[in-house]
């Protein structure tokens, strides 16, 4: 087993040590923002750029997000169609000065579910335009293999609807991505809304969790971030350690042997 | 003792602290606009005095000012020569179905102020107190201790107060403080500029909110309807003469042009679902306005020698501003 300060993963190259990915919306204030931001141990925080905040507008928020230092992963939030998707992530790439982008492409209003047919579209256009794609996707086996196949050397898969905070609806669907593409760095982004289920995700042998309401939506966001951290450190030791193979009737973990015969059955 | 007083800035709090030291002191008012402020946030806000739904997301000792400004509007009305809508019959929190959840933390989270606290509603008890919402909704809250003002009204009457009162305009004069006091002999200046006070030193930011005020015949809500929404919370605020201000959308961005599709649809779409009557109704304008907010969303009364400034109030001008004018005052010795 590698030592725990060599275990990292890899975005397009690029080795990362945190494997929480932390969201910038929602915050109570941009204070307690970067309070959360910076007790989540994070290296990389997703910005949602809209139009109203490009060049000037908004700069006095980005550069509050700017100051923590972190890594800047765009996101493409709101985008119903290829071409929005397309023009959101030209002016993301001017703004940020970074090649990746958070591929965001809502085909279902009510569920904000990600279209299929239009991220893959998306996707082939950015790559032939020098983006590196984070595609936000479902956890279909088949869609994951395309965008692999298209260039993706990053996936995330939904574990549930984005801010419905579920946790992971189909750990099955996850856990045969995971099997399937063994080489892919893969992160579960949205629905998360507990600590256990981040653990949960890294225990299946995901690389990072992506996460925003469940913290920004907390209680004290802050406080909640540590909780987070915490819960994604005991995942991923808990993967690296193999767990032990589950089974159907109870093993004594005390030996028999000894025991006075009164107490046995 | 009277002195020789600037006030910077003829917004919310330019307004609330000349009205004030006018009784007793010299003023003198700078403003870089016109005497209607269009750049001011007050002019465009909503105008809640809603402490309890905003100790939702507020630290506790900021409601229990705005419970304190509630008590301080009546009399600052009173005083000008116009008479301004002021309204305390409490607040209606409701949500449609698919935001239950928000709702239920919405009322997880209400800080209790004082004697004041919400009462959970049945879709009955919100047909008594809204009849025409009767049927549309089966749960929500009551926030009695809430109101609000009509701020068109409070910005036109107090200018016509302060002309009564022999205060001195300087309008369409962008005038640095520091600058100001070297060369006019004051003794004090407030300094209310709100987003024009920012600098290097004064890290504010803007936050964009767009606000549509709607004339609706069809419509007689009685109290203003919040409405939770995954975004930023919708106030559906009943003005004098079947007006409606619906708003507002909250953007991280100093963007002040007109305000977006997306921002509209929301925003009348979440009025429309409230009550069917808005379908008629006519826009009258949506306006864009900018909160100056500091990066922990909390407002600063602060003092440099005889320069008082008062600023940050983000989206709770109304709600804080009559209690900082107050403790900015107590200043002046």
């Amino acid at each position: 087993m590698s030592s725990v300060i060599s275990d990292s993963f890899s975005i397009y190259g690029e080795q990362i040590t945190s494997r929480l990915l932390i969201g910038s919306a929602l915050y109570p204030s941009p204070a307690v923002m970067a309070d959360s931001i910076v007790a989540s141990g994070a290296q990389i925080v997703t910005v949602s750029l809209r139009r109203q905040q490009s060049a000037a507008a908004g700069d006095d928020f980005w550069q509050l997000i700017k100051d923590t230092g972190l890594k800047i992963l765009p996101n493409t939030a709101g985008c119903h169609s290829v071409n929005e998707a397309i023009t959101l992530a030209q002016m993301c790439r001017e703004v940020f000065a970074t090649d990746w982008i958070k591929l965001e492409l809502i085909g279902d209003d009510y569920n904000l579910q990600p279209d299929p047919f239009a991220l893959l579209e998306a996707t082939q256009i950015l790559f032939a335009e020098g983006f590196k794609v984070l595609p936000y996707c479902t956890d279909d086996l088949v869609l994951c293999q395309r965008l692999a196949d298209a260039g993706c050397e990053v996936l995330m898969p939904w574990g549930a609807p984005i801010g419905t905070g579920k946790g992971l609806l189909n750990p099955y669907n996850l856990k045969t991505i995971r099997e399937r593409l063994p080489d892919t760095t893969l992160i579960v982004d949205a629905g998360l809304g507990l600590p256990s289920h981040a653990c949960q995700a890294l225990e299946l042998g995901y690389d990072a969790v992506l996460l925003n309401s469940a913290i920004a939506g907390a209680g004290c966001p802050v406080t909640m971030s540590h909780a987070f951290k915490a819960a994604v450190d005991a995942g991923r030791f808990a993967y690296r350690a193999k767990a032990m193979p589950e089974k159907d009737v109870a093993a004594p973990s005390t030996p028999t042997m000894g025991m006075p015969f009164w107490h046995q059955q | 003792m009277s002195y020789n007083i600037a006030v910077v800035g003829f917004g919310l709090t330019g307004r609330l602290t000349a009205l004030e030291l006018s009784l007793k002191h010299n003023v003198t008012v700078y403003e870089a606009g016109d005497e209607q402020a269009l750049d001011s946030a007050g002019r465009v806000a909503a105008a809640m005095l809603a402490p309890l739904a905003e100790s939702v997301f507020c630290e506790q000792d900021l409601a229990l000012m705005g419970l304190d400004s509630i008590k301080r509007w009546p009399r600052i009305l009173a005083q000008l020569d116009e008479a301004v809508f002021f309204q305390q019959q409490g607040t209606l929190v409701v949500a449609h179905q698919q935001d239950k959840g928000d709702l239920q933390s919405f009322i997880q989270r209400l800080k209790p102020l004082a004697e004041h606290q919400g009462h959970q509603l049945t879709g009955l008890q919100i047909s008594e107190l809204e009849p025409e919402l009767t049927g549309r909704f089966n749960q929500g809250v009551y926030l009695p201790c809430e109101g609000q003002i009509d701020n068109q009204a409070f910005y036109q009457a107090s200018f016509n107060t302060l002309k009564q009162r022999n205060v001195s305009f300087k309008f369409a004069q962008q005038v640095d403080v520091a600058s100001l006091n070297l060369q006019q002999s004051f003794d004090y200046i407030i300094d209310c500029r709100g987003l024009g006070a920012k600098s290097v030193a004064c890290k504010l930011r803007g936050v964009r909110g767009e606000v549509v005020r709607l004339y609706a015949p069809e419509v007689d809500l009685t109290r203003p309807v919040r409405l939770m929404h995954p975004r930023y919370p919708i106030y559906i605020a009943p003005k004098p003469n079947h007006q409606y201000v619906i708003g507002a959308t909250e953007i991280e961005s100093q963007d002040k042009g007109a305000a977006t599709v997306r921002s509209t649809l929301e925003l009348l779409s979440a009025a429309y679902t409230v009550h069917s009557g808005f379908a008629e109704a006519r826009v009258l304008n949506i306006q864009t306005g900018l909160r100056p907010a500091f990066s922990d969303n909390r407002p600063q009364v602060s003092q440099q020698q005889n320069v008082i400034s008062i600023n940050g109030l983000y989206r709770h001008g109304y709600l804080l501003a009559p209690s900082l004018v107050a403790d900015a005052i107590a200043r002046i010795k």
